[in-house]
């Protein structure tokens, strides 16, 4: 069809036969909205190759020509949400439990970190991690440059860790107090309780959130070619500069925006099936 | 708004760059790095802009050359936007600008600019033949679409006070103009002219009706403290050096850019001196 559709994940005919119905209900209207965006797709670019010049380069050529830049560029920007996501997981579980500990400074220190950067705007978080962090430590006489893209992903990884924290806190709570008195009732200590009764039970209910979090982490990478880091974003910006051509303007961030696309919507596909396994029945 | 993000902001990176000032010369960091990093624009052809392969191409990347290969360094570019170069340059992640950046007396109290300048330009506007504008006060109250951190904007927001509609980079403006989003596009005049010489038949009906106005010296930019140091005075050389030999008006023709009659006049200047 169009080189448009080659960048969807599979073609639409393949997604029933591949993942059967029985396994995934809803696979039939998963596929109805990927032959949406693929038509559309097709659609715009007949359009714009209809309109196009005869002497100059169709704007299909020319999305061609720069496509490889802009996906090595949507590379990065998923490296980036992948750095981020681990780091602000990390540093979240760990905030996450103690905001529900019961040491009365531990957690209220620990709630007012969670509510100060989950209430923040991502773009001013990521303001103060750029412009407040040095470019470069002196560690001894050693100079170690401390490059644009990780003070990025530190910004990033701000507001991931608040949001995985309150997962965390509404995780655990989320278990039935019975749950903790039986267990304490058989002499298991707090520890053990949380460790081998209530996170195991729990983390399947923070999976869902959690990979909710990480595609809208993903998509929000984008955040970062404003404050001047070479990402996907502003890559699609370079080209049509170099090209100079208004009629690209539309088609070469829709280009952009089927690569996240190809990218997340199986990831909230799976977000959705995760939740249908983990619901609480009854 | 913005303005104020600005001074938050300059007030953070002083309090930074307080602790990383370090009294070392910075030809002589250059050259013990090996690189010399410079901050140019990839978003404003043909002075800074990108090739399929990713490389950064222009007519300031050229100059930036120069100044490697002069230093005997490798050249590293870094792309800036106008809201960050001065503050890149002053944190010292940059040493030098090299980024369309017009010479202004208040920007003068945070960079140091080396001259002679190596440009000027002057201010304009791209609009429809529809809009049907005569003179610069007919865009009062008007929509005219604009670019984050042109030196022109205030000066043209304040003197005939159009309604401002400013976007990060030159292709959303240009698209917002073409979208009917507003009236007129301001921007350097030499540039609206050779958009409107490209050929492309989406301008065909558009025009640069208003008669140039702020001519405008784009500067090299240095840090404060290099301005009168051996590095800041290389530069001046070599900025005297580009006029005197051409190079500049080599370079304007090159990249297709209509020749400038400051180029011309600072050409002759410096050859007769």
């Amino acid at each position: 069809m169009s080189a448009l559709a080659v960048l969807l994940p599979r073609q639409p005919a393949a997604v029933g036969s591949e993942w059967g119905a029985a396994r995934m209900p809803s696979a039939l209207r998963s596929r109805k909205t990927i032959a949406a965006l693929a038509i559309l797709g097709a659609v715009w670019t007949a359009a714009a190759w209809a309109a196009a010049p005869v002497d100059r380069p169709s704007v299909l050529a020319l999305a061609v020509k720069w496509a490889p830049l802009i996906f090595g560029g949507f590379l990065f920007n998923l490296l980036v949400s992948v750095a981020a996501m681990a780091l602000g997981t990390a540093a979240g579980v760990l905030l996450g439990l103690a905001q529900i500990s019961l040491l009365r400074p531990v957690q209220a220190a620990s709630w007012a970190v969670t509510q100060f950067f989950r209430n923040a705007p991502w773009l001013v978080l990521l303001f103060f991690a750029m412009f407040l962090l040095p470019f470069e430590w002196r560690i001894g006489g050693v100079t170690v440059p401390f490059p644009a893209w990780l003070k990025a992903m530190l910004g990033l990884a701000l507001p991931v860790l608040a949001n995985v924290s309150e997962i965390v806190r509404g995780g655990v709570l989320s278990i039935p107090l019975g749950q903790w008195e039986s267990a304490e009732s058989l002499a298991f200590s707090r520890r053990q309780i949380l460790w081998r009764i209530i996170l195991p039970q729990a983390v399947k209910r923070m999976i869902p959130p959690w990979m909710n979090l990480y595609a809208i982490l993903t998509m929000a990478t984008t955040l970062i070619s404003v404050v001047g880091i070479q990402d996907a974003m502003t890559l699609t910006r370079g080209a049509l500069v170099a090209e100079a051509r208004t009629d690209l303007y539309l088609p070469l961030y829709f280009m952009l925006l089927l690569m996240f696309f190809a990218y997340c919507y199986p990831i909230a596909r799976y977000t959705q099936v995760l939740e249908r396994r983990f619901a609480v029945r009854g | 708004m913005k303005f104020g993000i600005r001074l938050v902001l300059g007030a953070l990176i002083a309090v930074v760059g307080t602790f990383g000032a370090a009294a070392q010369d910075t030809i002589a960091k250059i050259k013990q790095r090996g690189t010399i990093v410079v901050g140019v624009k990839n978003d404003y052809k043909p002075w800074g802009f990108l090739d399929p392969s990713g490389k950064i191409v222009g007519m300031e990347i050229e100059l930036a050359e120069d100044v490697a290969k002069k230093l005997g360094v490798k050249l590293e570019m870094i792309p800036v936007i106008a809201a960050n170069r001065m503050e890149f340059l002053n944190q010292g992640r940059i040493d030098l600008v090299i980024a369309t950046m017009g010479d202004t007396a208040e920007r003068r109290k945070v960079v140091g600019m080396v001259e002679p300048n190596y440009y000027a330009g002057a201010t304009n506007v791209l609009a429809p033949k529809s809009a049907n504008l005569k003179k610069w006060e007919d865009l009062k109250g008007r929509k005219v679409c604009a670019v984050q951190g042109a030196y022109y904007n205030r000066r043209v927001g304040q003197l005939y006070q159009p309604d401002l509609v400013v976007f990060p980079a030159v292709p959303d403006a240009l698209n917002a103009l073409q979208g009917g989003n507003c009236i007129a596009f301001l921007f350097d005049d030499t540039l609206i002219g050779s958009t409107l010489a490209g050929g492309d038949p989406k301008w065909a009906n558009y025009e640069m009706p208003l008669a140039s106005e702020d001519p405008q010296l784009w500067a090299i930019g240095v840090r404060l403290t290099d301005l009168d140091a051996p590095f800041g005075k290389l530069m001046k050389e070599m900025s005297v050096d580009w006029h005197k030999s051409g190079r500049l008006l080599a370079l304007e023709k090159k990249w297709g850019i209509k020749t400038s009659p400051y180029l011309e006049e600072a050409n002759k200047k410096h050859r007769g001196s």
